[in-house]
């Protein structure tokens, strides 16, 4: 598995620590949700649905600071492929790893 | 301080939409949320909120048809655009609907706020009453914000721009810049690195079209001594040179394609090894890439690899022409007389009306550095305190007045420098208009296919579209011609 992306180091000092961590929530149902749909469409070849689950997973993903999962998203939105599916699911199990981290950083120990 | 206002986040991603609130809400404003389009609609007639924050990709319609809609329902919210770089033309297409600006994910609060904060002004001066300029004769000058320094111009194309290098340069992404020559495709590069994180480290560049293929290997990856013949020591190359900064790859379409294979590797895990030495060295470089070719149209031709391509193409930004930026072309014109003024110690203060329309009028197929060249040649031969008309160039002092909105003036008489009789193969004519009928005969000839038409005069499909636009709305296209 690629190394965790660092999330949310952008928005440490623009939200207040529960606002961090609701939104981390909001990230994870997001990304559980939206990749769970990508392979679903990859597996129907269904390229529309595809492309607009990886439209809202790029978004999430630049939002949290997950580079490589937007970029990943971006390239499947780009030229639809049920081929893109494998590299998102790497990067977004990575991405999950990554929001234990950044909660673990925010909350106070 | 922020006044409070209200503001529609019309957003269908939970984490996204959560977001604008928290950052909005923090600001001061109050906040509601719409994850459709329909319910944006039915929202922004029962609330009427100041100001709508619109993503453009949503489940039940896409958001520029919500902004036609409420335009049309007579809503006078501000609109401003939230879209992912990659989607440039359709934010430049919000704003020629009416939006009134965009912001680039991903965004941070202060952009946001500053976004959101000068879409509010710009709308409430826009309503004032208009007042008699402070002072008329002196030259106007909107220069970029920021450390864009270099780039002068406000239309909505260059405002674009600007938006999309300040949003992605803090990030690692790979930038894609693409533009007619002399369009400022360096300058964006050396903009985006001197606004990045790497700043204070090497910005690289190389021409990959100006470097004989045999040495490029060795200008990119650095070669060491006995390499070949002529290597008699150790060179670094551009990779390594650019090692915690910014690597750019001008003329990238010209790249061959066994080097393209090697840069591909190089991409994909930063690591490299100089040619002669099988050892190999990692770096931490930011790749940002030019060319004037259309890339797309390169990788179908197989002249570009389409995986190299995949990896290099993370953050598309193009720069307009100058024919396409409006006043633009004046305001740069004036910059570069002030400054060719000074280094000529010449008197020179701005351009007579006449002068100005003829710049105006001229299409610019070398963009900004036939500016250059132009008010230099002015700046050298000539001393006044106004440029007239006279003192223009050939071949700008042919340009026909065409104010491109309007219908097209009848010519102007040839001036006697040009009344010898036309070479009797081709019919002498304004550049502008020229391109106009050609494009409209490779249409014609493609049976309305813009993206064959496109391949025959080797320009981008979106180039066409816009061309048509434009002259649709001037009325200055064939009857019956549709696509």
């Amino acid at each position: 598995m690629p190394a965790p992306p660092l999330l949310a180091a952008d928005l440490i000092g623009e939200l207040p620590a529960h606002d961090l961590l609701h939104i981390l929530a909001l990230f994870r149902t997001d990304l559980h949700r939206l990749t769970a749909a990508i392979e679903a469409a990859a597996a129907a070849a269904d390229l529309p649905a595809l492309r607009r689950a990886a439209h809202g997973l790029a978004g999430a993903a630049g939002s949290l600071g997950a580079a490589d999962l937007e970029a990943a998203c971006r390239r499947a939105m780009a030229a639809p492929s049920p081929a893109h599916a494998p590299e998102i699911r790497t990067l977004a199990d990575a991405a999950d790893q990554g929001i234990d981290d950044a909660i673990a950083r925010i909350t106070p120990q | 301080m922020t006044t409070p206002v209200r503001v529609l986040v019309v957003e269908d991603q939970p984490t996204q939409a959560e977001l604008a609130r928290l950052f909005l809400s923090s600001l001061g404003h109050d906040v509601r949320i719409a994850a459709t389009a329909g319910a944006a609609f039915a929202a922004a007639q029962d609330w009427h909120p100041d100001a709508l924050l619109l993503d453009i990709e949503l489940p039940d319609y896409d958001g520029l048809a919500l902004l036609k809609q409420l335009k049309q329902a007579g809503s006078d919210a501000v609109i401003v655009v939230v879209t992912a770089s990659a989607s440039m033309e359709l934010a430049k297409q919000a704003i020629r609907d009416g939006a009134e600006d965009f912001v680039v994910k991903p965004y941070n609060r202060d952009r946001l706020a500053v976004t959101l904060s000068n879409a509010l002004e710009r709308r409430a001066l826009e309503r004032a009453p208009a007042q008699p300029p402070a002072s008329p004769s002196r030259p106007r000058t909107e220069a970029a914000p920021g450390n864009l320094s270099g780039f002068v111009g406000a239309s909505p194309a260059m405002r674009a721009v600007y938006d999309v290098l300040k949003g992605v340069a803090p990030s690692k992404a790979s930038v894609f810049i693409t533009g007619e020559s002399g369009t400022g495709k360096e300058l964006a590069a050396e903009a985006l690195h001197r606004l990045s994180p790497r700043a204070p480290l090497s910005f690289i560049a190389l021409n990959c079209g100006a470097i004989p293929r045999d040495l490029l290997e060795s200008e990119v990856f650095g070669h060491v001594k006995g390499a070949f013949t002529g290597a008699t020591s150790d060179r670094t190359g551009a990779a390594k040179l650019a090692d915690g900064g910014t690597l750019f790859l001008d003329e990238i379409g010209e790249m061959p394609l066994d080097m393209q294979v090697k840069l591909l590797r190089f991409v994909q895990t930063g690591t490299f090894s100089p040619v002669g030495s099988s050892k190999a060295e990692k770096v931490d470089v930011r790749f940002v890439c030019a060319t004037n070719r259309d890339p797309h149209l390169e990788v179908q031709a197989g002249r570009f690899r389409e995986d190299l391509f995949y990896r290099l193409y993370v953050v598309p930004v193009e720069l307009p022409p100058l024919r396409e930026r409006g006043d633009d072309v004046l305001l740069i014109a004036r910059q570069f007389l002030a400054q060719f003024s000074r280094e000529e110690r010449k008197h020179f203060k701005g351009f007579s009306p006449e002068a100005e329309a003829l710049i105006r009028a001229y299409p610019w197929p070398g963009n900004v550095r036939q500016l250059q060249n132009v008010v230099r040649n002015i700046a050298v031969l000539h001393d006044a305190p106004v440029v007239g008309p006279a003192m223009i160039p050939a071949p700008v002092n042919r340009a026909a007045p065409l104010p491109p909105l309007d219908p097209p003036a009848p010519s102007l008489a040839p001036s006697p420098a040009i009344a010898a009789p036309p070479p009797a193969d081709i019919e002498i004519m304004p550049l502008a208009e020229m391109e106009r009928r050609l494009v409209i005969a490779a249409v014609t000839h493609t049976a309305g296919d813009i993206y064959r038409a496109a391949a025959l005069l080797e320009i981008s499909p979106s180039t066409i579209y816009r061309r048509l636009a434009i002259w649709k709305k001037a009325g200055q296209l064939p009857p019956g011609f549709a696509v």
